[in-house]
């Protein structure tokens, strides 16, 4: 029982991390139309420079600030260079990103190493909770993710951007007539999207470890967790990645990890095909 | 001459070369080239089924190395565990992909555009987890590899098999040439245009009286037949099978693939499989973090030519015919 109740509630920690990475792909994925296949990578990196955060500064605090800021950086630039040029074509989106992608991780494997290395939280005591040893940064995590996420959905509900955001994701067109910059916009959009999948791993990674090839394994995670939530349905995203990450969870304390790995896709090829095809708008083309 | 005979010609000199590999590789580069040329056709025929899908009917599927692993494993489970002989196990392995396109084609072509991608590596996936954990079965991370039984045996000392090196070249070539050809039928034939049909607008395609589900399902199944043999090969080819192929990374892989070389041309496929497994072999001698220029490489593609590189081709002959020959229509996309 003890078991079930860890791994259940690493479950929860573990999803409100994938629901931020995964929020950050669903505005990518529903304002820009583009399907970002390195958006896995993105998180890869967050880990990577909150590793040389550490590394340079002693300090994993100042990773929380730093890396977000990087990675928003890195987002402008990406989208300028690579997304602007091939806009709106998803297809095209997806060859761009996946080229994205191997950029990245080979990047990586160049100057941080091939190695996967693990990270010490830090906050390292425990608290006792539910009957059972419990670490606290996996509680600081999840209290993180859930700052993270609800100020976000602020950002996007009670600020001006916000609102220019979902006008622009409501009618690109009609937006761009009234005057909203739909342009810088999709950059914003875009390098915030970044920022969210690096503050994911800055989040992540003293409970997981540090590899370049860390974001292969979240990805398609994060794109089940955008579609079982419903395209567009921000709120419905960061419910299906802390159900799904929780299911998971639970059925890893009686079963072999690979065993509830694949409970959790038949889980999700279930919800996916009994869903009819009316409920979500664009689900059509 | 028009710009069909233009394609045609095309496809009589990739043949040609092709044929004639083993004798012109050698003269120009090393012998080794020989292998990879004929690992290319095996991977161009992965590229071609991601293109047969989405460049004719509009379905992007994310997970074709999903039958490429079941051709694969049909091989050397065939072989290693059931002790079948060649050509059982060669069938025996695109039986199986085969039948794994039916049964999750039945349920995913109900789905189309993303959720379709998505539904595709949902599935690939949880045979990928499985094969990883069915270790007694599969071999898991280390894989599976067996001996090659002969493809004909006369008695005890002669038998063709393809431990010789030219009999394997020519095998390699033998099926991949047979699936080109397949795929060239049937995109000639009515069901080809019903497949253009149902990618140009299923809606006019469902009124004017066709299937579009039934149109989708053969479509799959057609390319979940062709990534069987693929994988086949494959497992030949290697003397072995491995979950790792069957990782969506390899799914995607091939979409880079199809759509640099050109989705929606048959040659397009392997145009991008043979430019990238080049620009792989070529570079990964001199720097180790190649893959870097490789992903540059991509996106330079993507941006510049948004139609692949089979499009870029169709484009400036069609643009040189347009110019001299006034009133003949060019055509749209290639054969």
């Amino acid at each position: 029982m003890e078991l079930v109740i860890a791994l259940g509630m690493n479950g929860i920690v573990w999803g409100l991390i994938i629901a931020l990475i995964a929020l950050g792909l669903s505005i990518i994925f529903g304002l820009l139309d583009i399907i970002n296949i390195a958006h896995g990578d993105f998180f890869m990196v967050g880990t990577v420079l909150a590793w040389f955060v550490l590394d340079t500064t002693g300090n994993y605090w100042l990773a929380f600030l730093i890396v977000p800021i990087i990675g928003f950086a890195m987002g402008v630039v990406i989208e300028y260079t690579v997304i602007q040029p091939i806009k709106n074509a998803a297809a095209l989106s997806i060859v761009a990103t996946f080229g994205l992608s191997i950029i990245l991780q080979e990047g990586v494997r160049a100057t941080f190493g091939a190695a996967p290395t693990r990270l010490v939280p830090p906050i390292q005591s425990t608290i006792q909770m539910f009957g059972l040893e419990y670490e606290v940064y996996r509680l600081f995590a999840a209290a993180v993710s859930i700052a993270a996420i609800l100020l976000f959905f602020g950002f996007l509900h009670r600020t001006k951007m916000g609102t220019w955001m979902r006008a622009v994701r409501y009618d690109p067109e009609t937006a761009t007539a009234m005057g909203i910059p739909a342009r810088k916009i999709y950059m914003i959009t875009f390098a915030l999207g970044f920022a969210m999948a690096a503050l994911g791993g800055v989040v992540a990674a003293p409970i997981t470890t540090v590899d370049f090839q860390a974001g292969v394994d979240i990805l398609p995670f994060c794109f089940m967790a955008v579609i079982i939530g419903g395209l567009g349905n921000l709120e419905g995203t960061v419910a299906a990645a802390v159900m799904l990450a929780f299911f998971e969870g639970v059925m890893a304390s009686f079963a072999d990890p690979t065993i509830a790995r694949i409970g959790s896709l038949c889980l999700m090829s279930i919800v996916l095909l009994i869903r009819p095809h009316g409920i979500f708008a664009g689900a059509t083309r | 001459m028009t710009p069909d005979k233009i394609n045609r010609l095309g496809i009589v000199a990739v043949a040609l070369f092709t044929l004639l590999a083993p004798w012109i590789l050698p003269v120009f580069v090393d012998e080794f080239w020989v292998d990879i040329y004929s690992e290319m056709l095996i991977w161009s025929l992965l590229a071609a089924s991601v293109n047969l899908l989405f460049g004719y009917v509009g379905l992007l599927s994310f997970g074709q190395a999903l039958f490429f692993g079941m051709g694969m494993y049909g091989v050397a489970i065939g072989i290693a565990k059931i002790g079948l002989g060649f050509w059982p196990a060669f069938g025996f392995g695109i039986l199986l992909s085969t039948t794994m396109a039916l049964i999750t084609g039945f349920l995913a072509v109900r789905l189309t555009w993303h959720y379709f991608a998505i539904i595709t590596v949902v599935f690939s996936l949880i045979f990928y987890f499985t094969a990883l954990s069915w270790k007694p079965l599969t071999g898991g991370d280390d894989g599976l590899s067996f001996t090659m039984p002969p493809i004909f045996s006369f008695g005890e000392e002669t038998a063709i098999s393809l431990t010789d090196p030219t009999v394997q070249y020519y095998f390699i070539v033998l099926m991949v040439g047979a699936c080109y050809a397949l795929m060239g039928v049937v995109l000639k034939s009515p069901l080809g245009r019903a497949f253009r049909t149902v990618k140009e607008n299923d809606m006019r395609a469902a009124l004017i009286g066709l299937n579009v589900y039934m149109i989708r399902l053969t479509a799959f199944v057609i390319a979940g037949f062709v990534a069987g043999v693929a994988g086949a090969l494959f497992a030949f080819f290697g003397r072995y099978a491995s979950a790792t192929y069957m990782f969506y990374h390899v799914s995607g892989e091939a979409v880079v693939w199809a759509i640099i070389g050109g989705a929606g041309t048959l040659l397009g496929p392997v145009v991008g499989t043979t430019l990238l497994i080049t620009l792989r072999e070529e570079l990964s001698d001199v720097w180790e973090h190649y893959l870097i220029v490789v992903g540059v490489i991509v996106i330079v593609v993507v941006i510049f030519a948004p139609k692949g590189l089979g499009g870029l081709w169709m484009g400036m002959v069609n643009r040189i015919f347009d110019k001299s020959a006034n009133g003949n229509q060019p055509k749209e996309g290639g054969e």
